[in-house]
């Protein structure tokens, strides 16, 4: 199947019904050689202070050759439109796409419209490419669940799996099968041990192992707000494919994620939240709005290039624990 | 508490190696070491372990005491009887030792890092760092007292006329500075617009907590200028300055060796 790039969750089932493989390029990119993608595209002349996702996904889709992208060019950021005007220099098809920000449901079904129509593609075979979807997204809920509630799964773990609903890996079929194997795989898990319960709140991290070293220090993320929006949590109740992508959070406002957010912290019982914002992006500004909207002791923590974690995050990540388990008495 | 209990605490931060030896809880020793030629005098064993082979240096003199550690460096070192832990609790044992109070907003800025935590009823409820910037920090301090040809001591003396300084980055501020004298501009109003500059940095973490009273630690507690600048924009809140402040997180390491449970 030939692929579309994309750089953030556009209507996957459009894509795949047209017969197109959707390459999520923030997961291509962390899956290679990521510092190196990054220098790449420093040595062509992107800035240093320039976000970091952005320079490996120019590297990485210029090495995989991929040739048709989606444009977000409302509900991502500015960087990414230069990006992808960037590319189309490079002879890379764009396909524009458009979240209206205050959700607009004609807007909304306007930009669906003519994303069908610029694939090649019909409404009717896109809802059914939605009901196929939906069956595998129930099972990435149930991944989630099993987090939280029955602690079985690592943070790491449904992180991966929820990120994964972004393009389904490319290949639905395959995916699923995946998810599958893993779900017969933890059904005779012990409960894992946790002391502090963390929630992970903004942009997927460009760390490679801070879930990890949460768990070093017996605490255990079970919330990761946006990898979860990516499977689409409301999704198989009714919904047609409009209201769908309406419920998804991530592209509209920060006030319909902050309710998203409250809401799970409550269901998760969260000890405390840990705010992840890229180097140079506007969700920094947002960390204002998330303390002053959130009840709960947060660490904002930055990161800049792909990598593990520096000393200085590391020094904040043990403190913050720390308190969390004198407030918790554990 | 046993009898004659002796415990090495150790702050291994970004530009200084802070040692305390506590005796029953009193100080009995301090001494600080400049990073890089602390870690000279260390031979590395291991990869990622360094053992102390200078024997002047705190813990190689009676290394049978216990060792707690805490800052950049708290994992590498080798001991028999070592523990680490966490930095923003460090300081906050440090400070609640060194003033006997249980409620205080402590606000420590060391070489590279800030930190404004709040302590209630003894307790770290919350605390905020500065970000990735080493600006309003030691760092910065001492890169312009070198550009102005002054000691970290004197340029810790103005706080009148500052100048207006738009950049406080450690490294970047150099060159406006340089700017700024070519305009003619005094050079107390430099160092005053310096020392304020690193308030600029430090305000907008003091106003997210309330608190009766602010404790100042770190290095850079020791600078007059700021702790004037920080007790004139803090009114009511009641400033306080923390004799041998740059010692808080050693002392506070050996404090918890003490009363641990």
């Amino acid at each position: 199947m030939p692929k579309i790039g994309i750089t953030t969750t556009v209507p996957l089932e459009i894509i795949l019904a047209a017969g197109y493989a959707p390459v999520d390029l923030n997961n291509l990119f962390m899956s290679r050689d990521s510092l190196h993608l990054v220098h790449q595209a420093e040595i062509q002349g992107f800035p240093r202070n320039l976000c970091a996702w952005i320079k490996g996904i120019y590297s990485v889709a210029l090495q995989e050759g991929i040739s048709q992208m989606v444009a977000v060019t409302q509900g991502d950021c500015s960087n990414t439109q230069a990006l992808i005007e960037m590319l189309s220099l490079e002879g890379v098809r764009v396909i524009p796409f458009a979240y209206p920000y205050d959700r607009d449901e004609e807007l909304l079904r306007l930009q669906m419209e003519r994303f069908l129509k610029s694939l090649g593609c019909s409404w009717e075979s896109a809802l059914a490419m939605k009901e196929r979807l939906d069956a595998i997204r129930l099972k990435v809920h149930r991944i989630d669940r099993m987090t939280w509630d029955e602690g079985v799964v690592s943070g790491f773990e449904n992180h991966y799996y929820q990120v994964s609903c972004s393009d389904m890996q490319g290949d639905p079929e395959s995916f699923e099968a995946q998810v599958d194997q893993f779900l017969d795989e933890i059904c005779t898990r012990e409960r894992m041990p946790e002391k502090i319960r963390l929630g992970f709140i903004g942009v997927p991290p460009i760390f490679t192992d801070l879930y990890s070293l949460v768990e070093s220090l017996e605490g255990r993320i079970v919330f990761n707000e946006v990898q979860r929006q990516f499977s689409m949590p409301a999704c198989g109740q009714g919904e047609d494919l409009v209201e769908q992508y309406r419920r998804y959070t991530y592209p509209y406002d920060v006030f319909a994620r902050i309710a998203d957010i409250r809401e799970q912290l409550a269901v998760r019982r969260i000890d405390g939240l840990i705010h992840y914002v890229q180097s140079f992006c506007f969700h920094r500004l947002e960390d204002l709005i998330v303390r002053k909207s959130i009840n709960l002791p947060v660490l904002t923590l930055e990161g800049d290039n792909p990598g593990r974690i520096d000393a200085r995050t590391r020094i904040r990540i043990e403190s913050f624990l720390q308190v969390l388990k004198e407030r918790k008495g554990a | 508490m046993e009898a004659h209990e002796l415990v090495w605490g150790m702050d291994l931060g970004s530009r200084e190696v802070k040692i305390v030896l506590l005796e029953n809880g009193d100080i009995r020793q301090m001494e600080s070491h400049e990073t890089i030629a602390f870690y000279r005098a260390c031979r590395q064993v291991d990869p990622g372990k360094l053992r102390i082979m200078d024997e002047t240096i705190g813990p190689a003199q009676n290394p049978c005491y216990p060792v707690v550690t805490t800052g950049y460096g708290r994992n590498s070192l080798t001991f028999e009887n070592s523990h680490q832990i966490p930095e923003i609790m460090a300081h906050a044992l440090g400070a609640r030792y060194l003033t006997g109070l249980s409620d205080f907003l402590l606000v420590d800025i060391g070489g590279q890092d800030s930190k404004v935590v709040l302590v209630e009823n003894g307790k770290v409820v919350d605390f905020i760092m500065n970000d990735k910037c080493a600006a309003s920090s030691g760092r910065y301090l001492e890169n312009m007292a070198r550009v102005l040809g002054f000691s970290v001591e004197e340029l810790g003396r103005y706080y009148r006329d500052p100048v207006e300084l738009d950049s406080t980055c450690a490294i970047f501020g150099e060159s406006e500075l340089i700017g700024k004298l070519v305009e003619g501009v005094p050079l107390p109003s430099l160092c005053a617009g310096v020392n304020f500059s690193v308030f600029r940095r430090i305000a907008p973490m003091l106003s997210r907590f309330s608190s009766e009273i602010v404790v100042l630690s770190g290095g850079v507690s020791r600078n007059e200028a700021i702790q004037h600048i920080i007790r004139e924009n803090c009114k009511p809140r009641q400033v306080l300055v923390l004799p041998h402040g740059q010692f808080a997180g050693a002392i506070g390491c050996a404090h918890w060796y003490t009363h641990r449970v």
